[in-house]
């Protein structure tokens, strides 16, 4: 759990932000699909994601707003263009990344050097 | 909807370190995963222990949100800046013999304080490691540098007998400080 969780590190934002692509979540909930969407790998504690949502709501890449239910506030977030325009990128770069250390670790002989 | 009294317990222990908006968003997280357990059949005082276990300790969150926040960001940036700002306002104001202008010795020695005091408060925003408070101190310290930059700016066009070329990469430098500052506010969790 602790190795997922530093293997996270630096992919956070951008598995937030899909998190949201579908509509809006709250934090929970963000938690959840994290969980869900992992299958269960990335499996964070739940108060973690908070301050990372606020920080990526204060760089204008989520959007929060209030509710109230049973009784109690809610805040929920949803990607804002700036949002989208950055989880389209990071998904690139990640696929691009993907693949290059995908066909590196292929089993197949190297390319001899001299 | 009813909570329990160790769910309870942990978000008062959060609320005495963190915005009272905040710890009402953090509260739905433990809630909705107690409820979660309750209804797998949990017990309620197992579901509360479940559920704030898998939330996390109130220091580590608390630091999680001192880590991550605005003022603590903005008090590195400009410390981090600060030094080349100061070679370059440095070398404008000796090369225009700043101490040639007509301003009064109370006032120079002034602003000296108050630059002072917001580099303390800079730093005392940027260090922080376990106090939200602090990093308020970041946010403040920047308003108060923006005005500073300001002063200045206004000092070189009211009172500088004639500019010199460095003012033209120090003025630039501090108006695009001022602007930053200024779109890198806080945002408010109202709305």
């Amino acid at each position: 759990m602790k190795a997922e969780a530093q293997a996270l590190k630096g992919h956070l934002d951008v598995l937030l932000l899909a998190t949201l692509e579908d509509g809006p979540r709250h934090g929970y909930a963000v938690k959840e699909a994290l969980r869900a969407g992992s299958g269960g790998r990335f499996d964070l504690p739940t108060g973690t994601i908070y301050p990372a949502l606020h920080r990526l709501e204060q760089a204008g890449l989520i959007a929060g707003s209030w509710s109230r239910v049973d009784g109690r506030r809610r805040r929920t977030y949803r990607l804002t263009t700036t949002g989208s325009k950055r989880l389209h990128a990071d998904r690139g770069n990640w696929q691009d990344f993907a693949a290059a250390v995908t066909a590196l670790l292929e089993r197949r002989p190297w390319p001899a050097t001299h | 909807m009813a909570s329990h009294p160790l769910i309870d317990a942990h978000l008062a222990s959060l609320a005495r370190r963190l915005p009272a908006d905040t710890v009402d968003e953090l509260a739905d997280g433990p809630i909705e995963t107690w409820h979660h357990h309750l209804a797998a059949g949990l017990t309620a005082d197992r579901a509360a222990h479940a559920a704030i276990t898998e939330f996390g300790t109130a220091d580590r969150i608390a630091d999680e949100f001192v880590v991550q926040a605005h003022g603590r960001h903005t008090a590195r940036l400009l410390l981090a800046t600060g030094p080349v700002m100061a070679i370059i306002w440095g070398t404008s104001l000796i090369t225009a013999k700043v101490w040639t202008w007509p301003i009064q010795r109370p006032i120079t020695v002034a602003y000296g304080v108050a630059l002072l005091t917001v580099v303390v408060a800079l730093l005392t925003a940027a260090t922080s490691r376990h106090s939200y408070r602090r990093t308020h101190l970041g946010t403040l310290g920047a308003l108060a540098l923006a005005i500073l930059d300001t002063t200045m700016i206004a000092a070189v066009v009211a009172l500088a007998p004639h500019l010199v070329w460095p003012m033209g990469i120090a003025i630039p430098a501090s108006l695009a400080r001022i602007g930053l500052t200024i779109q890198t506010l806080p945002r408010p969790l109202t709305n």
